[in-house]
């Protein structure tokens, strides 16, 4: 458990907190939704509202991953988080195609939705028109994924960050700030098992002590990935949620903890690594959890 | 004693080793006939298809690949292939005219990249998800029985030099420092 020397910054969304020192906020869940097939909106609500609910009680800021595949989706999709999602409650959008981006980017702007807006994400693949659309269409927050495909070291993720590693004409977090971007995460990049996993995770401390900003990554991705936990079973989902863990224990601030599904068991979850993390943050260190942190709902 | 970074890892399924046909599923379920060398899915755009470079060049029998099924959305991984076999990498190591999202080929020299580019002929079948006429396709393949290209090419992954010092057994990083009660701290603050 791990406390900063440097000043830690702690955006405000909506009424959730990112970021601080360890112990200060819980960590921000994000649960995803549409991963695949054809948007399931009945089953979709039915999950939203089992994770806001678990969250309310938790004490757990939770945050719907709304992946969007298809242009087609996003006039639904939007509609859905505007009928389901409470007002001014935040949410980000997953997308890949550099295409699609620019076309969610300015269904947002329609909807009036970018001050709630997380962008997922913004990375070395950034394109042209994506930057010019960000500058028009700039949502309140985004995630910056410090995926360097020739290192995966904690100092390769800092690389891409700083200077961009020579795959872009300057850094990450300068690319950001240009398209006025101010509140930024960044996401470790979880990668395959051997591709260097746990530099994710080793990560969270170093960009954060390097940066102050908050830090978090899907971690979940790498349990997904590892083909041979199917030969037990029922444990890969076991391992699936409890690697979440790692996110709190090693300093961050988020995790993208996948299927929006699994949020019953890693909401719980991980307000129990948050509190254990507050008593001895809050021991040593002197940081105190707040208001609405799950040692305050279950040790009030 | 084995190259200890080869083959580079991934799932794919080993067939004859002398077999001049591989094949990359993109979104497909579909089995190739056994005469096929080697056949696993191609997922990303840069990783993945590194690994298929440097496992397809470290065998010489292999002439043909095979792209086939629904590409992937967003990472256009398979299309992304074929860029570089049509025309390669630029400075920045960017995968030219590649339409995926991040498109860079970081561990692989450029001298493995134009022995990939030389070794094998590629056929498009990208969207093409009918099994009878993928197989059709390998059959007519398999039959044209191309000689080996000649020797492997063994592509050593491409490390950045280790910078990490152990020195301080507390530290989880060269970059920082964590004393005993858990406080970080840039290293030489």
């Amino acid at each position: 458990m791990f406390s900063f020397t440097k000043p830690q910054h702690a955006f405000e969304l909506g009424s959730i907190t990112f970021g601080g020192q360890p112990g200060e906020h819980p960590t921000v869940l994000f649960g995803g939704l549409f991963f695949k097939g054809v948007p399931d909106f009945k089953t979709a609500s039915t999950h939203l509202a089992a994770m806001l609910k678990i969250g309310e009680e938790t004490g757990m800021p939770v945050v719907p991953d709304l992946f969007i595949r298809k242009e087609e989706y996003i006039d639904p999709i939007l509609s859905f988080l505007e009928q389901h999602l409470p007002e001014a409650h935040p949410f980000s959008v997953d997308i890949i195609e550099p295409s699609l981006k620019v076309k969610v980017l300015e269904s947002l702007h329609d909807h009036d939705l970018l001050a709630r807006t997380i962008y997922n994400s913004l990375h070395i693949g950034v394109t042209a028109p994506e930057r010019e659309t960000l500058k028009r269409c700039t949502p309140a927050m985004a995630l910056i994924v410090a995926f360097n495909p020739k290192d995966a070291s904690p100092d390769g993720r800092i690389e891409v960050l700083e200077n961009g590693a020579h795959l872009l004409d300057r850094g990450l977090l300068a690319v950001a700030s240009s398209l006025g971007i101010e509140k930024i995460l960044v996401d470790t990049a979880a990668l395959a098992p051997g591709e260097n996993s746990g530099a994710a995770l080793a990560s969270l401390p170093v960009v954060k002590e390097e940066y102050g900003l908050p830090v978090g990554c899907a971690i979940h991705n790498v349990v997904e990935k590892s083909k041979w936990l199917s030969r037990y079973g029922s444990v890969k989902a076991t391992v699936d949620v409890a690697s979440n863990a790692g996110v709190a224990l090693f300093g961050g601030d988020f995790a993208l903890f996948g299927p929006i599904e699994h949020a019953p068991v890693v909401v719980p979850l991980m307000a129990w690594f948050d509190m254990v993390v507050s008593e001895y943050a809050e021991a040593y260190f002197g940081v105190c959890p707040s208001e609405r942190h799950p040692r305050r709902v279950f040790y009030p | 004693m084995p190259e200890p970074n080869y083959p580079w890892g991934g799932e794919f399924t080993t067939g004859p080793p002398d077999g001049c046909v591989a094949v990359v599923l993109l979104n497909i379920e579909y089995t190739p006939p056994p005469s096929v060398a080697i056949f696993g899915k191609l997922k990303t755009e840069n990783i993945g298809i590194e690994k298929i470079v440097a496992n397809v060049i470290s065998n010489p029998h292999i002439r043909f690949v095979v792209v086939c099924g629904e590409e992937i959305r967003g990472h256009r991984s398979g299309s992304s292939l074929l860029a570089l076999h049509r025309h390669g990498i630029d400075t920045h190591h960017r995968i030219i005219d590649a339409p995926g999202a991040i498109p860079y080929i970081e561990n692989l020299s450029e001298d493995a990249i134009t022995r990939f580019r030389e070794q094998i002929s590629i056929i498009d079948y990208i969207s093409v998800n009918d099994s009878t006429r993928i197989t059709a396709e390998i059959t007519t393949l398999d039959a044209q029985a191309p000689p080996s290209f000649g020797e492997p090419y063994i592509a050593i992954r491409l490390r950045p030099e280790a910078t990490t010092s152990i020195e301080d057994a507390r530290a989880l990083h060269a970059k920082i420092t964590i004393d005993y009660l858990g406080r970080v701290k840039r290293r030489g603050e």
